[in-house]
Parts: C-alpha cells; sequence; structure tokens
C-alpha cells in the first residue's frame, strides 16, 4: 500500500513541467471556454490537430492521456448514440425499419453473454462494449424472421445528428484531454497552491483561500496514510474470520460498517493530535505566513497564456461572424 | 531563577476531579528529566500545559523568564517543541522538506532562510536524502525524526517527548534515544516521558507523577537507591529490580536482594 499514487501526477520533464501552475489553470480555463464557443466541426477537428500537437511538443505520454480517457468512455458511447437518434434534424441519412422477433431477442442474449464472457477473460473492455452496442443496432435491423415480439418501427439517422454527436464526441475529449494534462504535469500542492494564489482576491467577500488550500494539502497527505489503515482494520478483521469478497448484500453492509465504525473513532483521534502538533509549531489560522514553495513565472508563462487568450480571441471573432 | 518553573500547577478537564494536583517543579537548562507514571497519571497533560496547548486550572508556568499566557504563547512556542507518541499524527507537510518547513512558515522566516535551515537540519537527523519523500514511504523513527529537525528549525531549545518511542521497532527506538543523548550534549534541555525505566535511567533527574501529583522528584541515582520510592510507586522495574523487591519480603535474602539493586542501578 505504499505506493498509492496521489492524483495522476508523472514526474517529467517537458514544457508543461516548467509552466507555472497558475498559468496552467488560467490555460485551461481559456481553452475550455473557446471549446464551448466553436460551432463548426471543421473549427473543433483543427482544435483537436492542435491540442495533439501541443502533446507532442510538451513530449507528454499519449497513452497515459488515453488511459485517462477510459473511465469516461462509456459516457462518450452514450452520449454519441443519444446524440445520433434523438437529433431530427437535417437530412435524413439512413431510414429504414427495425425489428423486434424472438430469434432477436435469441441474438440479443447471445450478444449479451458473449460480450461479458469476453469482458471477463480478456482486457479490452472497451472494444467489447462498443461491439455489443453494434451488434444490438446490427440484429435490430436484420434479424426479421421469427414471432414478432415488437412490432417493426422505423428508425431514421438524420445528417445533424452525425455532425452533432461528433461534435460532442470531441468538444469533451478536447475538454478532457486538457483537464489530463493539467493534472498529469502539476503537482497536488502546486495544484492547491495555485488555486490559493488565484482565488486570493476572493478574501474580500470572505473566502479565505489559504486555509482553503491547506485543507485540501492536509487531505492529499492522508489519503495513503488513511487507505494503510483501512487496510491493517480489513486485514485485522479478516483474520477474525471476516470476508470482505463474498457474501450477501446484507453482510457486505455490515462489514462496511464494521469497516467504517474504527475508521471514523481513528480520525477524530488523528484530527484531535493533528491540530495539537500545528499549534504547538505555533501554526495560528488566518496570521500570515511565509512560504517554502515558490511560484515563479517564466516568459514561457507569458507565451502559454498569450497563446490561450489568442484562441479564446480567435472563438470569439468566428461566433461574431 | 531556573529556566523551565512550574507553580502550583493545577489542571482538570471536567472541572471535579484535578488531573494535575499542585505541581511545583524547577528544571534547569540543559537538563534531561525523565517523566515516570502510571496510564492516567497526568503526564501527557503535563506536556500539553507546558506548550500552552491546555490553560492551566491555577498556577503558572515560566519558561526563560516569560510566564505563559495567552498573549505570551506565541513567545513560549519558539523555545519548547514537542514530539507526540504517533509519528504519523504530527507529521503536516506532503514532503519531509514542507514538514521540517511547517514551523519556520508559521514564524514567518523568509524563504533562503528557511532553504538554507531546512538542509542543516535535515542533516542533522540524518534526513537529508529524503528531503523529497512523502511520509508514507518513511518508517516511524524516520517521521519522529523529521519532526525534531521541524522543532530544532524553530530555534527551540527543549524538547519534550511524549512516549515518542513507545510506536517504533526496537531498533528505531535505540537509534532515537542515541539522537536524544546527542541532543542532549548539545545543550538541548530534554523532557522525556516514557514507560521505559532503562530509557528513564538516561536522564538527569527522574520525575514521577501519581494521580496528578508529584510522587517523586530526584536525581536518577538518588532516586534508584531509594527503594521505598519505587515500591510503593508501582511502576514497572526491570525484572532484577522486581526480582530485589519480591526478595525485599524476606530477610534471609537481604543480600541478594542488594546485590541485584546494585547490578540494576549499574547496568
Ligand atoms: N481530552 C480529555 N478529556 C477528558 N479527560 C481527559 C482528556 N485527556 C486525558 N484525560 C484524562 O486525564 C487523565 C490524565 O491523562 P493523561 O493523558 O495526562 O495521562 P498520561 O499520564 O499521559 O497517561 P498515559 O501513560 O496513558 O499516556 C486521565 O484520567 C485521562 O482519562
Ligand atoms: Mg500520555
Amino acid at each position: 500500500m505504499k505506493s498509492v499514487i496521489i492524483g495522476q501526477y508523472i514526474p517529467g520533464k517537458g514544457l508543461f513541467y516548467k509552466l507555472d501552475p497558475r498559468t496552467k489553470i488560467i490555460a485551461v480555463f481559456l481553452l475550455m471556454v473557446s471549446v464551448f464557443l466553436f460551432e463548426r466541426i471543421e473549427q473543433l477537428l483543427i482544435a483537436l490537430g492542435v491540442a495533439t500537437l501541443l502533446l507532442l511538443v510538451g513530449k507528454i505520454n499519449i497513452i497515459r492521456v488515453i488511459k485517462g480517457l477510459k473511465p469516461i468512455m462509456i459516457l462518450l458511447i452514450f452520449t454519441f448514440i443519444f446524440q445520433i437518434m434523438l437529433n431530427k434534424q437535417g437530412q435524413k441519412v439512413v431510414e429504414h425499419d427495425m425489428y423486434f422477433t424472438l430469434f432477436t431477442l435469441l441474438f440479443l442474449v447471445i450478444a449479451f453473454i458473449l460480450w461479458r464472457v469476453m469482458v471477463k477473460i480478456t482486457k479490452f473492455r472497451f472494444t467489447f462494449f462498443f461491439l455489443f452496442v453494434i451488434s444490438i443496432y446490427l440484429t435490430l435491423r436484420y434479424v426479421d424472421y421469427g414471432q414478432t415480439i415488437i412490432q417493426p418501427f422505423n428508425f431514421a439517422i438524420y445528417e445533424d445528428g452525425i455532425t452533432m454527436s461528433i461534435f460532442v464526441v470531441i468538444r469533451l475529449l478536447i475538454i478532457i484531454t486538457l483537464s489530463t494534462v493539467l493534472t498529469l504535469t502539476t503537482k497536488p500542492t502546486d495544484l492547491t497552491q495555485g488555486l490559493e494564489k488565484l482565488m486570493h482576491p476572493l478574501k474580500k467577500i470572505g473566502f479565505d483561500s489559504e486555509s482553503f488550500a491547506l485543507i485540501i494539502s492536509i487531505s492529499l497527505r492522508y489519503i495513503p496514510t488513511i487507505f494503510d489503515e483501512a487496510n491493517k482494520i480489513m486485514m485485522a478483521q479478516a483474520s477474525r474470520g471476516a470476508d470482505f469478497s463474498e457474501g450477501k448484500l446484507k453482510d457486505k453492509l455490515r462489514q462496511v460498517i464494521s469497516l467504517l465504525v474504527p475508521m471514523f473513532i481513528i480520525a477524530f483521534i488523528r484530527s484531535e493530535e493533528l491540530a495539537n502538533a500545528m499549534e504547538s509549531r505555533n501554526f495560528v489560522p488566518g496570521e500570515p505566513r511565509t512560504r517554502i514553495h515558490e511560484l515563479t513565472m517564466s516568459y514561457r508563462d507569458t507565451l502559454a497564456t498569450l497563446f490561450s487568450f489568442s484562441v479564446l480571441i480567435l472563438s470569439i471573432v468566428l461566433k461574431v461572424i | 531563577m531556573s529556566y523551565i518553573e512550574i507553580q502550583k500547577l493545577s489542571y482538570s478537564y471536567n472541572e471535579k476531579t484535578n488531573v494535575l494536583d499542585d505541581i511545583n517543579i524547577d528544571i534547569e537548562k540543559g537538563e534531561w528529566i525523565a517523566v515516570l507514571g502510571h496510564n492516567g497519571s497526568g503526564k501527557s497533560t503535563l506536556a500539553k500545559t507546558l506548550v500552552g496547548l491546555l490553560e492551566p486550572k491555577t498556577g503558572d508556568i515560566t519558561i526563560d523568564g516569560i510566564t505563559l499566557g495567552e498573549e505570551t504563547a506565541y513567545e513560549i512556542r519558539k523555545k519548547i517543541g514537542i514530539v507526540f507518541q504517533n509519528p504519523d499524527n504530527q507529521f503536516v507537510g506532503v514532503t519531509v522538506k514542507d514538514d521540517i518547513a511547517f514551523g519556520m512558515e508559521n514564524l514567518c522566516v523568509p524563504r533562503e532562510e528557511m532553504l538554507e535551515k531546512i538542509n542543516f537540519y535535515a542533516k542533522k537527523v540524518n534526513m537529508l536524502d529524503f528531503l523529497d519523500k512523502e511520509p508514507a514511504t518513511l518508517s516511524g523513527g524516520q517521521k519522529q525524526r523529521v519532526a525534531i529537525a521541524g522543532i530544532l528549525a524553530m530555534q527551540s531549545d527543549i524538547i519534550i517527548f511524549d512516549e515518542a518511542t513507545s510506536m517504533l521497532d526496537p531498533y528505531s527506538k535505540e537509534e532515537l534515544i542515541q539522537y536524544i543523548k546527542t541532543l542532549h550534549k548539545d545543550g538541548l534541555t530534554i523532557i522525556m516521558i516514557t514507560h521505559d525505566i532503562n530509557e528513564a535511567l538516561l536522564a538527569d533527574r527522574i520525575l514521577v507523577m501519581n494521580k496528578g501529583k508529584v510522587f517523586a522528584f530526584q536525581e536518577t541515582e538518588k532516586i534508584m537507591k531509594d527503594k521505598e520510592t519505587f515500591t510503593s510507586s508501582n511502576l514497572e522495574l526491570p525484572v532484577a529490580l522486581e526480582l530485589a523487591n519480591s526478595l525485599a519480603q524476606d530477610d534471609k535474602f537481604k543480600e541478594i536482594r542488594d546485590k541485584l539493586w546494585e547490578y540494576a542501578l549499574t547496568k
């Protein structure tokens, strides 16, 4: 349990590592806004191309970024399907009847079983999910023999449906790539410090950005410790016969509670002791302190900010025209 | 005037029973004091009042001429640091470097000076190679040494150890004890709360607490010769002394008993 990764940060060199976290946060924000302003698919495709180019220039491991996309792959596929099915504008591209018969049902069950088996025995979960979705479509379209269960219904894909779905997916892809690059190349501590500095002006409306940053950095620091602790408690309970992997829902619930109760008690003791340790080292909330971490800007930061500003202006200009 | 003066100190958590009851102690600069006593005898409470984490019910604590109060707590804490029992619950920083810096940041030490001191004190506690390591990758003993470096970097010259070795493995424990010895040689004042009599024997003076009161406070040599104090304090003694005490019931074994006492004390 010693190597619990905090956040997604991977140490490295490249251009993006050299940028100040504040610059990166601002740039990501500006670029995301521009991506929302782009209205034509060509513009988005160019944006995607530029984003990929930037990844290459910054020597970012593209594989890591793709891995970062994995958790939202299903979301992307669903967005795509919904857009295609629900958007009924523009010219019809495809139109045909869909059938749902006893044989359709049989085929679907087989496809489902195949999909689950393949997911279990191979690593390509998303590929097979995708194949499963396609097989549903093909079955509904071509399997028209056997006892009808649902009357044949009309299915059509419209031009705008296709463009919009591609549009939305690319937009999501760019946004997620941007935020992945941010978390991949910025230490969590730097990220919090950057946020702290950027939110500093909010002090006027009563937001204490320093305490906020301290809370975040303490939470980050304690994540591995608490993981460790959960592990120890689980092992202690396993040694008394508890089994966390098996059992009915009711048993599982009991086991989760038996894990949570000691963890909360320990957390209370811990917070008390930590507060004591901090106070004895002269920490006074809200008082000025110096910082060991210093954020410094260089010409690179100016360039990066200029670049993202010009992209934003470009997107505004394109929208107005 | 002594370096640390505790006068008529009382404390209670619930207003009913006094956890600390009329404590009067003087400690000189550079002394090594061991504090012994049963669970719940008030050792940790005493330590917390000394650094101003708890406000005394009655009585005064004066350190280097400054009397502890709400306004002076900040000044007092510059002089006195505390290392707690659980190494994990006092590690504030995300890395070793951050943690050593934490106290200095609170004292508004300029960044350049902090960097110098971090290097200096990390080297002193043998943690220079670990500056960028996260606490999850350190052993308990290493974390305790980082805590010490943080206190030293604040230029404190009194360190309280509240059972700081009790969660360490025997090797790290011995290492930390050796390290405390060098701090003592450097002239720091050390107050070491412990349950381990062998550890206590290293101190110049031993304070035995019992039910919130000072049961005994004497030079280590003297207190160890004073069989009465130890027999009546019910503390867990080294095996030789335990044996001696049980032999004490019978006059026939008087000679053996005295030999055992001698052995335990000279060792
Ligand atoms: N936060 C608290 N609230 C109420 N009572 C407390 C609190 N902390 C300690 N006590 C009580 O005060 C008494 C002294 O506790 P203290 O922690 O000072 O003892 P100790 O000598 O350090 O014991 P140990 O050897 O177990 O560390 C105990 O009876 C304890 O139950
Ligand atoms: Mg205690």
